[in-house]
């Protein structure tokens, strides 16, 4: 008896939720159509030359602490550059790629198809990258990527503004073979990424003559993201009579193998790594532990050139004095490389301008220092830099020390 | 005994490191073996603990106690909104507790990275034990030796409250009867709310104890979680001599395990797992398989 009035509520409530869905419908569409009309008018008769970026980031998802600098290293871009790039007012249409891969590729069509954007701009993980960049070549819209990059079939569009994945560790492998006198203990995730980074250095350390110090010359991979405490793992380095650890870790992973290193038989073992171990946060996580670990990186933020320090004192200016990180830098530099192509564009560039030009765009001045884009793979030609973690005033900070070898293919 | 020395270091670390998974699967086992309810927030609330730890600790003990009692108190009142939540659906099985507990565990994630970001958070311990000590020529953290005294000290006090207390006599009693402890004059209600509190402020204690080694940060929740799920099916639901041995075990394996055969270090655990569980639905039928038998607690 009772049990049918709960029953007979839920389609009056369904009803209700119907209507209230169709009202907000109605109202969002009448408002974004009145907006569209407004803006579209505005442009044809003034004849106002506003362009849109569309720029997609992680805001949520696994990679949420990435996506803010990112987005913030774009912004600042734009307003240390009157919001404009290439001469023309930029409406910034940010998209949240959340946890990556087919999330994304809603956001992607909206920009493509109902924002019609010029360009795309940041897009953090690589499944992403694979999700959006076929659509964005299908309609013909360059994309300009600010962080990881896989192999892509089709790079007509696609321009990196970060680095290949065996980029970090080629760099560092000829330096470690002349200079640390001894056999190097090699550890990695075990997923692509890692797998990559490894490779990089695998190959370049021993084309330079150098020995790995692992059991059976392989590099030791560990259980990704499972591998929360790396002590047994660092139990067997010093047994081995390693000379240095050279490794690739990133967040998590990178904080708990700094901390447990540092507390281990192997803390007098020196530690050698790609960039991303010590990098913003993750090296605020690591606190003194950090101290002494040499790293291979496209940028140092005491890089000494003009546009460094321009793009430094800006940054630092807006985020209470912190050094930014090599994201921020990447993106800083999409933001560039658009304003140089769009200008270049001509007065009423199209997407198809735009990539056009930033083909021919040469030599880029940039906080990193001057690079290029490869024209086979589209990403930089550009030098590494070796660092160390040590401190810089009261904060620890990843100073230059040296310079490493110029790749990038 | 040069084998021995070599592998010294991880077979201590193995005790620590399975103390850890204890202290951390505790709440869980808790709540499940005796409330019914699967707490997949389990991991959210762990990470709460570590996240007001990390934020008040500033390298004296007074803070790192401080920082024990905020991690204490938000996991009880993170455990309090988990027993308004399931009050209701108390009847309806495990199911939709378990489902309502992902919700919440969505939720608090999302207000977690919201108020403290993306990035993991430094936990500064305490001067005297951030240090390292020697030992048999070795070097090892000084945290977490302190870490398998205190994680003991709780495993026995754990043991006695459920096994020698009125308190964990009424526990037990109400896994096995529900009604029966209800017609002794107990309200349901209000032993379900106790057990959600304190399953929350285990976890949250478990969170602030485990900061300096499983830092809070946005994956925390999701790693807490997994691993005391393994605890928790090789140990039994409700068992705390089983989630203890089956911790321990779990630790000796992902340290002392990886230590003799790295190689094989990816599939070791969910190997054993696998193993145990095999061998057990073959000894005691389907029913001995852990997860299938919630709502029986042996002590």
């Amino acid at each position: 008896m009772f049990s049918s009035s709960p029953a007979s509520r839920r389609p009056r409530r369904l009803r209700a939720i119907m209507a209230i869905g169709a009202v907000t419908a109605l109202a969002a569409a009448g408002c974004s159509s009145d907006k569209s009309s407004k803006s579209s008018g505005s442009g044809a008769a003034k004849g106002d030359s506003q362009i849109t970026i569309g720029l997609i980031t992680a805001l949520s998802g696994s990679n949420k602490a990435l996506g803010p600098d990112h987005l913030n290293g774009f912004k600042l871009y734009l307003e240390t550059h009157g919001n404009k790039l290439g001469g023309h007012d930029v409406k910034l249409d940010v998209g949240d790629e959340a946890d990556g891969g087919a999330a994304a590729v809603p956001v992607a069509n909206k920009m493509l198809k109902e924002d019609k954007v010029l360009a795309i701009a940041g897009i953090v993980a690589t499944p992403t990258i694979n999700a959006v960049v076929p659509l964005a070549t299908a309609a013909g819209v360059p994309v300009v990527n600010t962080g990881g990059r896989p192999t892509v079939k089709d790079v007509s569009h696609l321009w990196t503004m970060s680095f290949m994945s065996t980029d970090p560790g080629g760099a560092m492998g000829p330096y470690m073979a002349q200079n640390v006198g001894g056999p190097v203990y090699v550890f990695g995730p075990d997923y692509q990424g890692g797998y990559d980074q490894i490779r990089g250095f695998t190959d370049s350390f021993a084309k330079a003559g150098g020995k790995l110090a692992n059991d059976g010359g392989k590099p030791a991979f560990t259980p990704f993201p499972t591998t929360t405490d790396f002590t047994p793992f660092l139990a067997k380095v010093k047994a081995t009579g390693a000379k240095a650890i050279y490794c690739f870790y990133t967040g998590s992973s990178a904080i708990a193998f700094v901390k447990n290193w540092a507390q281990s038989d192997a803390k007098d073992v020196p530690l050698y790594a790609a960039g991303f171990i010590t990098e913003g946060g993750t090296l605020k996580a690591e606190g003194p532990a950090a101290a002494g670990i040499i790293t291979s990186m496209n940028y140092s933020p005491d890089i000494p050139s003009a546009a460094n320090r321009t793009f430094v004192s800006a940054w630092m200016q807006k985020y209470n004095g912190e050094q930014p990180p090599a994201t921020a830098m990447y993106s800083w530099d999409a933001a560039s490389v658009l304003d140089q192509a769009i200008a270049k564009a001509g007065p009423n560039p199209t997407s198809a301008s735009v990539n056009e030009a930033i083909k021919a765009l040469g030599q880029i001045d940039s906080p990193r220092g001057p690079w290029q884009l490869s024209a086979d793979t589209h990403v930089p030609i550009q030098k590494w830099y070796l660092r160390k973690t040590q401190l810089d005033g009261t904060a620890l900070a990843n100073v230059k020390i040296g310079d490493l070898a110029t790749i990038g293919s | 005994m040069g084998a021995l020395n070599a592998h010294l270091v991880p077979a201590v670390d193995g005790v620590a490191y399975g103390l850890l998974l204890y202290v951390a699967a505790a709440g869980l086992t808790l709540l499940f073996g005796i409330g019914g309810v699967l707490n997949i927030a389990h991991g959210t609330l762990f990470a709460l603990g570590g996240y007001l730890a990390a934020t008040v600790s500033d390298g004296s003990w007074s803070s790192a106690l401080l920082g024990l009692a905020v991690a204490v108190v938000g996991g009880t009142l993170g455990g309090a909104v988990l027993a308004v939540g399931t009050a209701p659906l108390v009847e309806r099985g495990e199911l939709p507790q378990a489902l309502l507990t992902f919700g919440l565990a969505l939720v608090g994630g999302d207000i977690l990275s919201t108020v403290y970001g993306g990035d993991e958070h430094p936990v500064v311990v305490p001067h005297a034990v951030n240090g390292t000590v020697h030992f048999f020529g070795h070097v090892y953290p000084t945290y977490r030796l302190m870490f398998i005294v205190i994680a003991a000290v709780l495993a026995v006090a754990g043991t006695l409250v459920l096994g020698r207390t009125r308190v964990g006599a009424l526990l037990r009693a109400t896994a096995d009867d529900r009604a029966m402890v209800g017609a002794m004059g107990y309200a349901p209600w209000r032993v379900h709310a106790a057990l959600c509190a304190a399953a929350g402020a285990l976890a949250g204690l478990a969170g602030g104890l485990g900061a300096p080694i499983i830092g809070p940060g946005p994956d925390t929740a999701d790693k807490v979680l997994m691993l005391s799920m393994v605890v928790i099916v090789l140990g039994g639901p409700g068992s705390v001599l089983g989630a203890f041995v089956a911790a321990v075990a779990v630790g000796e394996i992902e340290t002392l395990g990886v230590s003799i055969s790295s190689d094989w270090a990816p599939y070791l655990l969910f190997g054993m797992m696998a193993a145990a569980l095999i061998v057990r639905a073959l000894r005691g039928g389907l029913g001995g398989v852990g997860i299938a038998m919630p709502g029986k607690a042996r002590a």
